[in-house]
């Protein structure tokens, strides 16, 4: 595995001003991620993580700090640039999905070529039905959003966050409002990506979840508590075995 | 270029898919354009007609009548009748006045074989139709004899022929006016509605001296004299030379006020504009309500989509779209919003004003400035409310923009 660095993040501070009071939502962090890896970041609500993975994503701008996507330095960069970035480098996942209603799953996937200023996808459209065909959805690329089941949508959503073939692939817990067998798909889905050699950091409240990522860091208060290797990695068969585990027990129960 | 096309596609898919949300827009745009150029229009129009009625009647007019003043909402006399002694002071010396007439006038029913109808009666010389200007259709007019032998001859406009003599050839018919018959010698030409909307061929013309004689029964004056001036120059000369005979008339010393009005061609023409002028404020104040009342709409739905619109630019914007692709999308879509809307309402108001002269023969043309102002006015609301809460949110970070409420 190459050791190239994607992120790097030097004494990243995040201040949100609310009038008088001034919330530390991040404090001095510092962070490097590789190419090809597979990061979960856990922590209680409230820990910043998703503030640092919207700074990442560049969504947002650090308060002070500095911060290199593929050895750019980002903070000097200007809005125009960041959203090139965004466009060109990053494929950001909401948990809320953030899709365009009354819009087939074709045309949402297809939006990030729309706004690529390289000009080097010129069959838009072919992109975007083979993403949708990466994430197993040939068979919905018609449908309206709304149609869509959440995990479809969810689906639909990585779909477009793939279009652009981005360096890093960023989820703000993809899984937070599907069942825990879309989620289990959904986790799937992102290690058959990082097989593939895609930079993923994916945040996420659920252990089960966390464990199918190669390397945790956890957050409390802003600043990074334990940043570990997760050594026996789950996959979708173990998890689904593990989800009927307590089915049993209801049964004696009865 | 390339990149414009697409983002104007994007636009284009935005309006269609928010389809609701398009044609309310769109319907506010087009009610206040369209309102706009009826409202103005129709004030044009009747601001045209009046004044079309006025010069119909020959510039050269002079009406001669006694003052009077508004008191408590009528009119009252102030003067000394004009009357006969008057007119013919007035015909014996007069230079500049080769046509005059009395005009004796009352509100009567004519009756016919087939109908009857509520007119107005004048009672005019032979010269009236030269002063008044007015053509027959058919027949003839009564002669200077039938009026110095109070002949009961009368001329009749085709709304009351309409409804005495409804498909039937009037000439030679008789009428009754206030139990006095009358025979039919000519019909007027029509001249439709007046400046005022008053119905010109709701009249029925007869000798004054039949009228004065059967009707009134009594010799004690006129309602007025009508007179023509030699020529269009030459009506202030003959104010001057009536307003000096009928002093000397009405022996009225050199100090005093004059007891009779004379009213030109000319003021009369003012009178009118004033008005008109008066009705074209009145109903430009409708058309800015109603403008107002649509761009309140369109006010209303751009800013209502604001939140929806918002978290869709905070989604545009977190793939990689630029603040100016932002912009460029909503400024696409409110200018076709509001050129849809503006061309729409451009046709409703046209096609109403005709609608209108279809229905009451009161012909709007459409004026030119009302199309631009209500398409000036509906364009600038569509596009400021289409697009600067756009601007702002596309100047928002992504995640506020995303997690706007």
């Amino acid at each position: 595995m190459s050791s190239k660095k994607v992120i790097e993040t030097k004494k990243l501070c995040r201040v949100f001003k609310n009038g008088e009071i001034e919330v530390h939502a991040l404090t001095d962090v510092d962070l490097v991620i590789n190419e090809g890896e597979f990061v979960a970041i856990m922590g209680a609500s409230g820990s910043g993580k998703s503030t640092l993975l919207h700074i990442i994503g560049c969504l947002d701008r650090s308060t002070s700090g500095e911060y290199y996507l593929d050895n750019v330095w980002v903070n000097k960069l200007d809005k125009n640039k960041l959203a090139d970035i965004r466009n060109q480098k990053i494929g950001f996942i909401f948990q809320s999905y953030n899709l365009l209603s009354r819009t087939t799953a074709l045309e949402n996937v297809e939006l990030p070529l729309i706004y690529n200023r390289t000009g080097q996808f010129l069959n838009s459209k072919e992109l975007a039905k083979k993403a949708l065909e990466q994430v197993g959805l040939s068979d919905r690329i018609y449908h309206k959003t709304n149609e869509l089941s959440g995990g479809q949508q969810q689906r639909v959503a990585i779909a477009r966050a793939l279009v652009n073939n981005p360096t890093l692939i960023l989820a703000d817990e993809p899984t937070g409002n599907l069942d825990s067998k879309s989620s289990f798909d959904i986790a799937d889905l992102f290690v058959q990506l990082n097989n593939q050699g895609k930079t993923i950091v994916m945040i996420t409240h659920e252990p089960e979840i966390a464990q199918f990522a190669k390397r945790m860091i956890y957050l409390r208060d802003g600043r990074i508590l334990t940043d570990k290797v997760i050594e026996n990695r789950s996959n979708k068969e173990f998890a689904l075995k593990e989800l009927e585990k307590p089915v049993p027990s209801i049964k004696e129960q009865l | 270029m390339k990149r414009f096309f697409k983002i104007f596609k994007v636009a284009f898919q935005s309006i269609n898919k928010n389809r609701t949300r398009s044609l309310l827009t769109v319907l506010g745009i087009i009610i206040g354009v369209g309102a706009v150029i009826m409202t103005i229009s129709a004030g044009e129009g009747a601001t045209m007609q009046v004044q079309n009625q006025i010069s119909g009647l020959g510039t050269n007019l002079l009406m001669i009548q006694t003052k009077s003043e508004h008191k408590a909402g009528i009119n009252v006399r102030m003067g000394r009748p004009i009357d006969k002694k008057d007119f013919d002071i007035l015909q014996k010396n007069s230079v500049w006045m080769p046509m005059l007439s009395p005009l004796v006038a009352i509100g009567a029913q004519a009756i016919g074989p087939s109908g009857y109808k509520s007119t107005m009666v004048y009672g005019v010389s032979y010269d009236y139709f030269y002063i008044s200007s007015r053509e027959l259709e058919s027949g003839s007019f009564f002669t200077e004899e039938d009026v110095r032998t109070a002949k009961k001859y009368c001329v009749i406009g085709e709304t009351i022929r309409e409804e005495l003599f409804p498909g039937q050839d009037p000439i030679g018919r008789q009428i009754r006016i206030d139990k006095v018959p009358f025979t039919v010698v000519g019909l007027l030409k029509s001249e439709g509605s007046g400046g005022m909307g008053q119905d010109m061929d709701d009249i029925v013309v007869a000798p004054y001296t039949t009228i004065q004689n059967r009707i009134f029964g009594h010799r004690r004056g006129y309602n007025m004299i009508v007179a023509s001036a030699l020529s269009e120059d030459h009506i202030v000369d003959a104010k001057i030379e009536a307003t000096e005979l009928l002093r000397e008339s009405h022996k009225i010393k050199d100090d005093d006020e004059d007891d009779f009005e004379i009213m030109t061609q000319i003021e009369l023409q003012e009178i009118t504009r004033n008005i008109t002028g008066i009705l074209t404020i009145l109903l430009g104040a409708i058309a800015s309500i109603s403008l107002i009342v649509g761009g309140i709409g369109i006010m209303n739905i751009m800013l209502v989509s604001v939140t929806e619109r918002t978290r869709e630019i905070g989604t545009r914007l977190a793939i990689g779209a630029r603040e100016s692709d932002i912009l460029t999308q909503f400024l696409i879509e409110a200018i076709v919003l509001s050129l849809a809307g503006g061309v729409l309402g451009v046709i409703l108001g046209i096609v109403g004003n005709q609608i209108i002269y279809r229905v009451t023969d009161f012909y709007i043309p459409t004026a030119i400035y009302s199309i631009l102002i209500g398409f000036g006015f509906s364009a600038l609301v569509g596009v400021a409310f289409g697009y600067f809460p756009a601007r702002k949110a596309a100047k928002l970070n992504p995640i506020d923009a995303l997690r706007y409420e």
